[in-house]
């Protein structure tokens, strides 16, 4: 424990523990729609395009932010209106360019140190990241306060809501791209290969306690939260990768609510 | 006062012609049943109706103001959600974001007209098929609409709950809403003897 403690006394800590519990908190908010709406496989995706993207950015020498958030936004569109269009055709092509993706940015990156990305490292956070994730937080916290009965209906059912003349285009571009900043920011600490672990697990979790939109909502946002600085603390304490201490974390939580829950 | 008016409307799934060539018209206070054998088109056709597909040619002016109830099937009764808070999503529309009181008494009038009241708070995956129907014909009762599309929505009714279906359908109407039904049981004609009544065939009108 006192380890631990000492610990936060580095600045380097505390930025990954602020960014990465913002972050965190978001990715699982948000993960709650896309379990509900049967995209989980989309955090997988958007994670290895971000890798390809990190790798190419990083071998012509160009700013990876720059490069990386376009284009996991446009992935993340593009993910998810092949998903909704051609239904259970839509995990097959995620499968396809996530490996193709991952493929790409191996081999672009070959000669450049992106190794760091496939993992996550809590020393990549920088002030900007704990700004970046401060503000995103804001934006994704406030998208479900003021559109929380809408996000409600467009998830549930999403032709109902068209029915009643409801543009669900504009929300479904709002999620696609907080998620894709989500993956951006997050793949820096959690790694490409373990953010989506991120944004999935905690809602899967919170889905065996809660009873409604609103309890899964809070819950996985809280569990993400614990899984997040349990994991941090916990990686610190025994020298492993925080990344995939943090996912270990969620999918041990996982494991004891589905087995000691009875739902 | 005019709440329908389709006008020679095509509907293709591809090379597939669901719906070809329909025409038809509600005005306030009418309603229209739709029959036909399964594959003839009807789902579709309400579905273009209610804007959820469109239309390959043809012309569409209906209200605003118009409640789709969906077949049971379509439902997922796994999501995590109450009964009150499915059926005051009826209220929403474009550029309103949160409940008024007006909105939660709406939602209570209607779930007390279906029957529903005792249910409002259990969660949707303990209702039975009948009762999920009386959840979703209270949602699009609760937009006040002007138009109500029904997708088959007696079907697995139990008696007491066909009862109240029509007495809803008939109160409904007096206050000038036009209903369209989709239906494969033809007895449920019997229940408004003063309805149109529209047969389907590969997505063509037998009688009008």
């Amino acid at each position: 424990m006192r380890e631990v403690l000492e610990l936060l006394s580095y600045p380097f800590v505390m930025r990954a523990l602020t960014a990465g519990a913002l972050i965190s908190v978001c990715a699982s908010v948000l993960g709650v729609i896309l379990v509900l709406k049967h995209y989980a496989l989309i955090g997988h995706g958007l994670s290895e395009i971000g890798f390809a993207s990190l790798s190419i950015s990083a071998a012509l020498g160009l700013p990876v932010m720059l490069v990386s958030t376009p284009a996991i936004i446009i992935a993340s569109f593009v993910i998810m209106f092949v998903s909704q269009k051609y239904k259970t055709s839509g995990d097959i092509a995620i499968a396809v360019a996530s490996s193709f993706a991952l493929a790409l940015g191996v081999i672009a990156g070959r000669g450049a140190n992106v190794s760091a990305y496939l993992f996550g490292s809590v020393l990549a956070v920088s002030q900007e990241d704990v700004i970046f994730a401060a503000v995103l937080s804001v934006i994704v916290l406030a998208s479900f306060v003021v559109f929380y009965n809408r996000l409600f209906l467009i998830t549930y059912n999403e032709d109902y809501a068209r029915s009643l003349g409801i543009n669900t285009l504009f929300y479904q571009f709002t999620i696609s791209v907080l998620t894709a900043l989500v993956v951006v920011l997050g793949m820096r600490i959690m790694g490409t290969l373990l953010i989506s672990g991120v944004i999935i697990l905690p809602a899967l979790t919170a889905k065996n306690i809660a009873s409604c939109f609103r309890s899964l909502v809070i819950v996985s946002g809280a569990v993400s939260f614990i899984a997040f600085t349990a994991g941090l603390a916990l990686s610190f304490v025994f020298n492993l990768p925080a990344g995939a201490v943090i996912v270990m974390t969620n999918t041990a939580i996982l494991i004891i609510v589905k087995v000691s829950v009875k739902k | 006062m005019n709440r329908l008016r389709l006008n020679n409307a095509v509907i293709k799934y591809g090379e597939i012609i669901a719906v070809n060539g329909v025409s038809l018209c509600a005005d306030a206070g009418e309603m229209i049943f739709i029959t036909g054998a399964n594959g003839s088109g009807k789902s579709t056709l309400m579905k273009g109706i209610a804007g959820l597909l469109p239309l390959t040619s043809g012309t569409l002016e209906r209200t605003q103001r118009m409640s789709y109830v969906p077949q049971i099937e379509e439902a997922d009764r796994n999501f995590p959600a109450r009964v009150s808070e499915i059926v005051i999503t009826g209220t929403q529309r474009p550029g309103k974001f949160f409940y008024t009181h007006d909105d939660k008494q709406q939602a209570q009038n209607a779930m007390n007209e279906l029957g529903i009241m005792e249910l409002a708070g259990r969660e949707i995956n303990a209702l039975s098929g009948g009762q999920m129907r009386r959840v979703f014909l209270a949602r699009a009762l609760c937009g006040q609409p002007e138009l109500l599309l029904l997708d088959e929505p007696c079907a697995g009714l139990d008696a007491d709950s066909h009862k109240i279906l029509f007495r809803v359908l008939r109160r409904v109407l007096s206050g000038g809403c036009a209903v369209v039904m989709v239906t494969h049981d033809i007895s449920d004609v019997d229940g408004m003897p003063e309805a149109k009544i529209i047969t389907l065939s590969d997505g063509v009108i037998l009688n009008a």
